[in-house]
């Protein structure tokens, strides 16, 4: 691992490359990742079942640094579960078991190589629908930030500027910083949302069908950030809107019946799907 | 307008006849709560007139409290009858009302939101369930059983083994001289009364609590857990601050409790009508002190000292209305960072 970020760094995300330490300034630059292992995220034989009910079984996958990874299938596939126990969200959930493991720059996200507040900090996560702090729109931008006492003190408001310029929230809130969050219109609470969770520097993102309760315009303008995000960070993207996974993701995965059914480059999974099953889903003859 | 059939026209008028019934019962309903407030305060200050106009303002800073009379006979102030060496001031009884009562919600408050979060976030159901309920039972104590008890239990355990710890580990700084000093046997003081009513009051503000804290949405708690925020940084950030209007009213509520509070503070506080000369002393509250004093008020022949204490009574009125204005004016502050209206 060459990336051991201080805690004072406020921009911890790896938009700056030359934050992280230069081996070789040149080629550091030219390919901040050198040097780190290719996949970030990995699962390996993962099983996640809910009291009985088995949810996913087997799992083998990798993500890919600096990439978009769309996870696609029918509603209750599992995606959900999947894409959250990466950060281990559903580690607290009543009846949640799993077998198997997920790793994290190489080292299981369950061992105690990665402590569970860090691994929050470093994996990311965007949700279904805004869920704004009832805090002021600057303090919900710096809330992480806070938490993790990565800034302080007037550091704060360099930090909200800049991650709202970051997702172009900042001049249509800027004058209004110490209002509620609750005002802002639906795909506004979103970038939000977004933006504090980039403050923290995270190098992965996942995303739970983020726009799915949005406007199209709104809709288009997010797929075009997070396009904007890579390969600084790694996304992982839940979507039911197929043409959204073909638009933003380089890699997608197939979800059904409580497997990975396929996974594979977007457009050739989508052009040349090799399980009948994903072929009826991707052309939209599943439902 | 449309033209309608009679009959339609008949079933619409006695429609929106029944609109206006149900719009003027609703206004009652509204009203009916303020006006029974507006005529009680008034019975009582028309009640509490002679001893406002002979008391004056010396009723709410003077300290000496007397029913003076004996066998002398009646003298008269500004035309009002009152025993002779009467003077009321009602400021040690005044300040022994508050302070109790804010010792009550100094304990209350944080062990309410505790109980409410371990109840809603950490206990798991088939042990909340039952927790939950007992609470709501004991708000449903007689108030006169709580204070036996603590008269009787309570008070000396406190006593002997408790008051003892705290006055011995006070660092030894002049302005904490106030939580030194020799409780009575008995326990009866400034403390244990806060305590007892802290007690009465917790079960009101923590069945509240959870209640709001299982309508906070789980989506934003989520959020911050998935930001990397420990348990106590969501309850603290996210949680308390989205119920927190509600927290303050539940706290009013239990705090109007406190304030009125009669029999469990007679027997706890050792109805002293002094200033509590530190935590442990004994004092009385407003609501005591009517209690304890009125059967003898009623021995006073020119009706002065029944006066006096309708004026007692109607100060407690004003300081509960006063209490509940200034929580509102709390609540419009703190709530304008949550949202209005349901769940995000
Ligand atoms: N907390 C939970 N307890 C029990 N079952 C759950 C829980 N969360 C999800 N499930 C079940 O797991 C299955 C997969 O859900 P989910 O991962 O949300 O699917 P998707 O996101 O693909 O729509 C569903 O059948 C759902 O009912
Ligand atoms: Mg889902």
């Amino acid at each position: 691992m060459t990336d051991e970020r201080g805690p004072d760094s406020i921009n911890a995300s790896r938009v700056q490359p030359e934050r992280l330490e230069p081996l070789d300034p040149v080629l550091q630059a030219l390919d901040p990742d050198r040097g780190r292992p290719e996949d970030v995220v990995c699962s390996q034989r993962l099983t996640l079942s809910f009291g009985p009910k088995t949810i996913l079984s087997d799992v083998d996958i990798s993500f890919r640094r600096g990439t978009i990874t769309a996870l696609i299938g029918p509603t209750g596939s599992g995606k959900s579960t999947f894409l959250r126990t990466i950060n281990r969200m559903n580690d607290k959930v009543v009846g949640f078991r799993r077998a198997g493991d997920v790793t994290f720059d190489e080292q299981s996200i369950w061992s105690t190589h990665h402590d569970v507040l860090t691994l929050r900090r470093r994996i990311g996560m965007l949700f279904q629908r805004p869920n704004p702090f009832p805090m002021s729109i600057r303090d919900n931008v710096v809330a992480g930030v806070k938490a993790h006492r990565i800034a302080k003190g007037k550091q704060l408001d360099v930090v909200a500027e800049q991650r709202l310029r970051e997702v172009g929230l900042w001049d249509a809130v800027k004058d209004r910083l110490g209002d509620s969050p609750f005002r802002l219109s639906g795909g506004q609470q979103q970038l939000l949302c977004l933006a504090r969770a980039l403050a923290v520097g995270p190098e992965v993102l996942l995303l739970d069908e983020p726009t799915s309760a949005l406007d199209p315009v709104s809709t288009e303008y997010i797929e075009a950030l997070l396009a904007t995000l890579v390969p600084a960070l790694t996304l992982i993207i839940v979507t039911h809107n197929l043409a959204q996974a073909r638009r933003v993701s380089h890699q997608t995965m197939f979800f059904y019946e409580g497997a990975l059914i396929e996974h594979g480059d977007t457009e050739e999974l989508f052009t040349h799907p090799k399980q009948a099953d994903t072929e009826r889903y991707v052309s939209g003859r599943m439902g | 307008m449309r033209r309608m059939s009679p009959i339609r026209r008949i079933a619409e008028t006695a429609r929106s006849h029944e609109e206006g019934v149900w719009q003027v019962a609703g206004r009652v309903a509204v009203l009916l709560p303020l006006a029974a407030l507006v005529f009680a305060v008034s019975v009582l200050a028309v009640k509490a007139y002679p001893a406002i106009r002979v008391n004056g303002w010396g009723f709410l800073t003077g300290t000496k409290w007397t029913y003076g009379g004996g066998y002398a006979l009646p003298v008269h102030t500004d035309g009002v009858a009152h025993p002779q060496g009467s003077s009321f001031g009602a400021l040690t009884i005044i300040t022994g009302t508050l302070q109790s009562s804010a010792i009550a919600l100094i304990i209350a408050v944080p062990v309410s939101i505790g109980a409410a979060f371990a109840l809603t976030e950490r206990l798991p159901t088939w042990l909340s369930r039952p927790l939950g309920f007992a609470i709501e039972v004991l708000a449903g104590i007689p108030s006169v059983v709580i204070g036996l008890w603590g008269l009787l239990t309570l008070g000396p355990i406190l006593s002997r083994d408790v008051y003892p710890i705290i006055g011995n580990h006070m660092p030894d700084v002049p302005v904490l001289d106030f939580f030194r000093g020799t409780p009575a046997a008995t326990g009866q003081g400034l403390f244990t009364a806060g305590l007892v009513l802290g007690l009465m009051i917790i079960p009101i503000i923590a069945s509240t609590t959870r209640d709001l804290f299982n309508q906070v949405p789980p989506l934003p708690k989520e959020g911050a857990s998935a930001l990397g925020m420990t348990e106590w940084e969501v309850a603290n950030k996210i949680t308390i601050p989205w119920v927190r209007s509600g927290i303050i009213g539940a706290s009013v509520l239990g705090l109007g409790r406190a304030l009125g509070e009669t029999v469990a503070v007679a027997l706890v506080s050792g109805s002293a009508i002094h200033f509590a000369p530190n935590i442990f002393g004994q004092m009385t509250t407003i609501a005591a002190t009517i209690l304890t004093q009125l059967d003898g008020a009623q021995t006073d022949g020119t009706g002065f000292a029944v006066a006096t204490l309708a004026e007692l009574a109607l100060v407690l009125a004003v300081i509960s209305v006063l209490v509940n204005l200034a929580a509102g004016v709390i609540i419009r502050r703190t709530s304008a960072l949550v949202p209005s209206v349901g769940p995000t």
